[in-house]
């Protein structure tokens, strides 16, 4: 017999979890969210998104105080506290774990802490500190994320060697650092240590950093960081990693790959493993794939009807917002809406400096696939806004449809971008095409204005920039 | 991340249905290019079957002594480059989705249910030329079921879909709906303007035809009927009912009442033919009542007035019932609660002709007998051909609920029971 029965278990207090167990209960559902940790917000919250983007802040600071003694101000060299640090940056998570208890109590959620596993297709175990108890449900919803690719033959132990998550705990600052894996994670991690201090090596297997992304947009981030680091490697392997009483002693193989080299710490970031393998879902019935990631259909259902799953454990991208969208949808389903994952596009942000941002289609996808585009791309040499903010290596390109002019895809690297790409996200779900933005006023000075003059070049009309007819 | 590789059977020089023999590896192994996977045998020769690229085996298909042709999937592999667990991926950040989607669904198990499939969340490319809709009209629309594909161009600034262009759709297709009663997606009768082959009259159909035309088409497109056809040998039936009329006038019986007897007594033998399925098609209801609905022509159309408990009546009592619907049937006058409640419905032709037809089904019940006309024929005895009256009857069930083996004996029994009807004693 259960010990508890209620007729939505979410499990998983991550961003998708949250926001399914919210959803859900603003429709009437009776909720209870299963959460290991004593505090909900998942890796997004507490170690992840959210930390790293406070850490991120302060590199900022750093830079930026650095590059206006040039512009006749100088502060003289920073002194860095790390304990002072540290709590600062649990205390953003802290308010927000407070902010969330107080919405999930507000809406009568039961929060359980404790592992959970199902039992059968209807019940759920739960193990945490008070002993073990078994949930009943109507309908569950997995949000049960996913966590750091560990690879088994490193010195996963020892506590030189870290995961996104060691790198956020921020306990030292390593003199020499070396990243493995130039992906997203990976590079904001070595913008905040390359401020704090440490000298940074980055790895990467691919023959760019960022993998995926175009490379007219890695281009501007990779020739900064390019002067600011030790070294970036591409296409280049570890080989394998040897625990010294000195260091890491890190050896590389590869065309490029440079001799063995001894650090003080290694930050592994080479992606993420879903955890659908982690949840009892052979108990339950539920499908899950060689990967771990646990298939759904668009209304986020698994092969079991009334299991739903979200986030990073049904599949790429993992994102904070992809899992708190179809968290939505979950609970939008189990409460009898006619709701379904229609998004037509998961923008991707990298906090670096400058940052990196898309969405929709890239140009990359676009020849492989095909299709007839047209480009436009505006650098941000000729913004005035960014020439103001002492910074001149930004791009903003979009890419449309040759025959209608709709926008498929755009991105931007520069200060800031991150906050530039909602608009270009609006622009692909609301079907405007590059005269739709082009005839948008934007406001002078500022970044966002380079997302019109890119549909401008597209359409022919820029005056900001002077293009020879073709 | 790219995709696993499919390994499978290349030519084998003409050779088909080939054994596997030996495999050798297993799933994890990681494999060189050209290295032997497997070993095939066919009737001439063993053949090595070499892996076509170096890389990590995700998954085996095949099993030994399976036979293989060119072309069977035999294992799925992941490549070198990809397999290597030190490949740095872009950790957080995907922006090939609609590949990724592909790669989580379990290819090589097509038997299994895939969900992930039909997941929209990937697929931007391929929706860039689909419908020009704002994410809260294609919500509305998912509401209402409109697929916006179906709206080809929308009243809003460059032929965006507004709700009202959903709505106006919603209402043109209710209309259509309404006037061809098709349905199915099953495109209609083109519309011929007759006039242009000389005079032609417009005569509205009656409400009666037109019911039964809406209830017809329903029955063609939901059951899958079979008509099944059998003889009885109504002579000694016939030479009894012509003398039971003969001596009481006041009693004529028709050839129509045994029947209904006999189908009663085959109701009660054969119960499956007394059902109707339930509204999930999940399940059958069995009917404890035996009620058998005659098909009636009337001026207006075709009723089926119902004889409530017709195994408990008579013959005579089922004359007198027979010809007390039929008399109302004629004059318009049967209430909607004498047509319904039937077991099973007969459709008489024999007064009129015919040696078979095929009658539809009064759905929701699961069969219907026709009967047309009885003629003489020389029946082969064993020794000889003597005259018997053989009466033709065709019964059409509904395959879902009943299958041919059970309907051929349900038409004997009342063959049977109408060639001999003492039978209806027992």
């Amino acid at each position: 017999m259960a010990d508890l029965h209620t007729e939505v278990l979410i499990l998983g207090g991550g961003p998708g979890g949250y926001t399914a167990a919210f959803r859900a209960a603003d429709l009437g559902k009776q909720v209870t969210l299963v959460e290991r940790y004593p505090v909900i917000g998942g890796v997004c919250l507490n170690v992840g998104c959210i930390p790293s983007k406070a850490l991120l802040h302060l590199a900022h600071i750093i830079h930026e105080a650095e590059e206006v003694e040039s512009h006749g101000i100088s502060f003289g060299k920073p002194k860095i506290d790390l304990d002072k640090i540290r709590s600062w940056k649990e205390g953003v998570s802290k308010a927000l774990n407070v902010g969330l208890a107080g919405l999930a109590k507000q809406r009568n959620i039961k929060v359980v802490q404790g592992v959970g596993s199902f039992e059968s297709a209807n019940s759920m175990l739960v193990e945490g500190d008070e002993g073990k108890q078994v949930i009943s449900f109507d309908d569950v919803i997995i949000a049960a994320g996913s966590q750091a690719t560990q690879i088994p033959v490193f010195p996963n132990d020892d506590p030189r060697l870290w995961d996104s998550t060691g790198a956020l705990n921020l306990t030292e600052i390593p003199k020499k650092l070396l990243i493995v894996g130039g992906g997203i994670i990976g590079l904001e991690m070595a913008t905040v240590y390359h401020a704090l201090g440490s000298e940074i090596s980055v790895v990467e297997l691919m023959d760019q950093i960022i993998p995926g992304c175009d490379s007219d947009l890695v281009r501007p981030l990779h020739k900064r960081i390019k002067k600011q680091y030790k070294n970036i490697w591409l296409e280049t392997k570890v080989e394998s990693i040897k625990a010294l009483k000195s260091g890491l002693k890190v050896s590389f193989s590869g065309d490029k790959a440079p001799d063995a080299e001894t650090f003080d710490a290694v930050l592994v970031a080479v992606g993420r493993r879903p955890n659908g393998l982690k949840v009892g879902a052979d108990k339950a019935g539920i499908e899950v794939n060689d990967m771990g990631f646990i298939p759904v259909n668009a209304q986020q259902q698994t092969n079991v009807e009334h299991i739903y799953a979200i986030g990073d454990i049904v599949g790429n991208p993992m994102l904070a917002h992809k899992a708190a969208h179809e968290g939505r949808v979950a609970a939008e389903v189990i409460s009898g809406e006619k709701s379904a994952f229609d998004a037509l596009t998961i923008p991707a942000v990298a906090y670096t400096d400058p940052e990196v941002t898309w969405m929709g289609l890239t140009e990359n996808e676009a020849k492989k696939q095909g299709i007839e585009y047209d480009k436009g791309a505006f650098p941000w040499a000729a913004s005035g806004r960014s020439l103001s903010l002492g910074r001149n290596e930004g791009l903003t390109k979009i890419i449309c449809e040759k025959e209608t002019g709709r926008v498929l895809g755009a991105g931007m690297v520069g200060p800031n971008a991150g906050e530039l790409i909602a608009e270009a996200v609006l622009a692909l779900e609301m079907g405007a095409d590059a005269e739709d933005i082009g005839l948008t006023i934007h406001p002078h000075p500022s970044l966002s204005e380079t997302f019109a003059f890119a549909a401008e070049v597209v359409t022919g009309s820029i005056t900001d920039l002077y293009i020879k007819k073709r | 991340m790219s995709d696993l590789i499919e390994i499978k059977i290349p030519d084998l020089g003409g050779a088909d249905e080939v054994e596997i023999v030996e495999i050798l590896v297993q799933t994890g192994d990681a494999v060189e290019q050209e290295q032997t996977l497997a070993v095939m045998e066919s009737d001439k020769a063993t053949m090595d079957l070499p892996a076509n690229m170096a890389g990590t085996i995700q998954e085996i298909i095949i099993k030994v002594g399976d036979k293989v042709s060119q072309g069977t999937l035999v294992a799925m592999l992941r490549p070198s480059a990809v397999a290597d667990s030190n490949k740095t991926e872009p950790a957080v950040a995907e922006e090939k989705p609609a590949e990724q989607v592909k790669e989580e669904a379990p290819k090589a198990e097509p038997v299994k249910q895939q969900p992930a499939e039909t997941k929209v969340v990937s697929e931007p490319v391929e929706r860039a030329g689909k419908a020009h809709a704002t994410p809260s009209i294609r919500m509305f629309a998912r509401e209402l079921g409109v697929d916006l594909v179906k709206i080809p161009q929308g009243t809003g600034r460059k032929g965006r879909i507004l709700k009202e262009d959903v709505q106006a759709f919603v209402k043109k297709v209710m209309a259509e709906g309404i006037a061809q009663s098709g349905g199915a997606g099953i495109s209609p009768i083109p519309v011929v303007d007759f006039s242009q082959f000389g005079e032609t009259e417009v005569k509205p159909l009656s409400k009666i035809k037109r019911l039964t035309g809406d209830h017809m088409v329903r029955v063609c497109l939901n059951l899958p009927m079979v008509t099944q056809h059998d003889e009885a040998d109504i002579t000694e039936m016939e030479d009894f009912r012509k003398a039971h009329n003969a001596n009481s006038p006041e009693y004529k019986l028709t050839g129509l009442v045994f029947i209904i007897k006999a189908l009663t007594a085959a109701l009660k033998q054969f119960p499956q033919f007394n059902s109707s399925l339930s509204a999930d098609g999940q399940s059958l209801i069995f009917k404890q009542y035996t009620n058998v609905g005659i098909a009636v022509e009337t001026p207006n159309g075709l009723v089926v007035p119902v004889i409530r408990d017709a195994e408990q009546k008579s013959l005579n009592e089922l004359s007198a019932a027979l010809i007390d619907l039929s008399g109302k049937a004629r004059e318009g006058k049967l209430p909607p609660a004498a047509m319904q409640g039937g077991s099973m419905s007969i459709s008489s032709l024999g007064g009129i002709g015919g040696t078979a037809f095929t009658p539809i089904v009064n759905a929701p019940e699961v069969a219907i007998l026709g009967v047309s006309r009885a003629k003489m024929q020389p029946v082969w005895n064993g020794k000889e051909f003597v005259p018997r009256l053989m009466l033709p009857l065709d019964l059409t069930y509904d395959h879902r609920v009943i299958d041919g083996a059970e309907a051929a004996r349900f038409l004997v029994a009342i063959t049977q029971s109408l060639g001999d009807i003492r039978r209806l004693l027992l």
